[in-house]
């Protein structure tokens, strides 16, 4: 019997995970919500995207379910950083799985507001900056636009030591842009990506499905898109890329992995198959060892420093 | 709450009534585990869909280890489970939410409308057993689409129908009469439960009396997605499938209720 392949992974400031397989924001909650899941199968949790202050969210409808995936517009619905610091976290240090915190602002005051009320507090290992919002100022998605990405990374990492993940938005012009500017600003990870811009039409009703006009698109429809934004973008960064994009299958994440990702998020898939992680998990292992190898970092299929781009 | 993903297969295929599917299923732990007003997220692979659909259990039997789902079909999903049968295998997540506080002793008025009538076989026969008086109001378009008074043995079943080919003519909330000291457990479309709200409000019977099993649409059933979301009476929002899908009709914001009900 050969022996077990290692599937750690290191993604930065000292952040070893024990798989490369996590959980996305938003499709785990804080992590309570789901019993039946054996946590400590995971590389780690990421959080619902968490604000300043608490949020109720969007007016239903909220969710839509659409060919192959889903749209959602649930609006950031979320106790607040206060109700996280105090009541969750002090749950999360007693847990053996990292847990990450996902953050979400409307401005650069904000995030930085968030992350310094949770810098420091037992139990939080690191954040993941979700840029898919608006920017009060300008309206603009902080993740649209490579400067203001850079910026708000940039006013972050000022004021913590811990691991910080940026979750890259696809609806841009050149996410490559955007990757090389927030890893330039001291991203420690990238993650990629967040949901797609869509929407859908009752057509009986005549009116949008959801209460908001658009959502984002998860799950398998998106992968092949996702897939590709990772390729281009693990080709121009140097930092670690989390790949994300309706990962179902030990193959799904292998194709994410293949393309450079040093690990993934499994996200729509945990509110159909809660045991998806471990699956996925037990998958890649098994596909290590037919391969012969002994751990993931054989597994791109290029290298940044072999391949320049076209 | 006990949640598992457990093997369950399809004994009974039926027709309770016109436009709806009963699937009987062996499964003892879930049989075992339901309470009267909980769910099940029931995983459908009809092409192109990804997410489970959930569904109340209609009824169980523990000691034969069954338990029933009463439905329509509404879209894909329930398509391909409404062509199900003995032999097949379901994929079950639950039971799953709260189920109807059965607790007291006064009796209790049921109130369905359409498909919300599937909720109500096992519901009725807890109560029943509990020793609470039942009264079964059934609504439906037409008499071919009441679920049989049979299903509710040994409790007096009135019927509305919207075309009037069986017992009164219009809405099965116009059947509520005597309201003195009871309580009422209701499941229908929302427009349904909102007449019912208004109804109850005219003769001074307190909303905590009520309770509804509410239908929105719903993600993954357990509390993470967040898309269950129903309007809370001091605002902001329930998860239906957390915080019900049984509950209080005074925790719910009635006037910013949508309408999303496919019975």
């Amino acid at each position: 019997m050969a022996e077990s392949p290692d599937l750690t992974v290191d993604l930065g400031r000292g952040l070893r995970l024990r798989s490369p397989v996590l959980v996305a924001s938003g499709t785990f909650g804080y992590g309570f919500d789901a019993p039946q899941v054996d946590r400590a199968a995971l590389g780690a949790i990421v959080t619902k995207g968490t604000t300043l202050r608490p949020q109720e969210g969007n007016s239903p409808n909220r969710i839509a379910e659409t060919p192959s995936g889903m749209l959602n517009a649930i609006g950031l619905q979320n106790p607040g950083v206060d109700h996280v610091a105090r009541v969750y976290a002090p749950v999360w240090a007693t847990w053996d799985v990292p847990v990450i915190v996902n953050v979400a602002g409307d401005s650069v005051d904000d995030y930085v507001a968030v992350i310094s009320r949770l810098d420091g507090v037992a139990g939080i290992a690191g954040f993941e900056l979700n840029i898919s919002c608006p920017n009060v100022i300008n309206g603009l998605q902080f993740g649209v636009e490579p400067g203001l990405a850079s910026e708000l990374t940039g006013a972050v990492r000022a004021v913590t030591r811990l691991p910080l993940w940026v979750k890259l938005t696809p609806n841009v012009t050149d996410i490559v842009a955007v990757a090389r500017g927030v890893e330039a600003a001291g991203a420690d990870a990238l993650s990629a990506v967040n949901t797609y811009a869509g929407m859908a039409i009752d057509v009986r009703q005549r009116r949008p499905v959801l209460s908001r006009g658009n959502g984002g698109l998860s799950g398998p429809a998106i992968k092949p898109l996702a897939l590709y934004a990772v390729w281009q973008i693990a080709n121009e960064v140097r930092i670690p890329v989390i790949g994300i994009g309706g990962i179902r299958t030990p193959a799904d994440a292998l194709e994410f992995l293949l393309a450079g990702a040093s690990a993934v998020q499994l996200g729509t898939v945990n509110y159909i198959r809660p045991q998806a992680a471990r699956e996925v998990h037990e998958g890649i292992a098994v596909y290590l060892r037919e391969q012969g190898l002994r751990d993931l970092r054989g597994l791109p299929i290029r290298s940044p420093s072999v391949l320049t781009h076209a | 709450m006990s949640t598992a993903v457990v093997p369950a297969v399809v004994v009974e295929r039926s027709i309770p009534m016109a436009g709806a599917i009963e699937l009987v299923v062996y499964d003892p732990p879930a049989a075992a585990a339901v309470k009267p007003g909980q769910f099940f997220q029931v995983a459908v692979s009809a092409p192109h869909t990804i997410l489970r659909r959930p569904y109340s259990a209609a009824w169980s039997d523990p000691a034969r280890g069954r338990l029933g789902f009463i439905f329509n079909v509404v879209g894909a999903g329930s398509a391909w489970l409404a062509v199900r049968h003995e032999g097949h295998d379901l994929d079950l997540l639950g039971p799953l939410g709260r189920g109807f506080d059965l607790e007291s002793e006064r009796p209790v008025i049921c109130i369905a409308g359409g498909l919300g009538v599937a909720v109500f076989p096992g519901v009725v026969q807890a109560l029943v057993a509990r020793g609470r008086e039942v009264t079964m109001l059934q609504g439906a378009r037409t008499a071919a689409q009441l679920l049989p008074a049979d299903r509710f043995a040994a409790v007096d079943v009135q019927v509305a129908t919207d075309d009037g080919s069986q017992g009164h003519r219009g809405s099965v909330v116009e059947l509520l009469t005597d309201f003195t000291s009871l309580d009422i457990f209701a499941c229908g479309p929302t427009p349904m439960l909102q007449s019912l709200v208004k109804a109850t409000r005219r003769m001074d019977i307190p909303l905590a009396a009520i309770q509804v099993a509410l239908e929105t649409p719903m993600g993954c059933g357990v509390g993470t997605c967040l898309g269950c979301a129903a309007p809370r009476r001091e605002g902001g929002y329930l998860l239906t499938c957390q915080d019900g899908p049984c509950v209080r009709a005074d925790r719910i914001d009635w006037d910013r209720m949508l309408d999303t009900f496919h019975g």
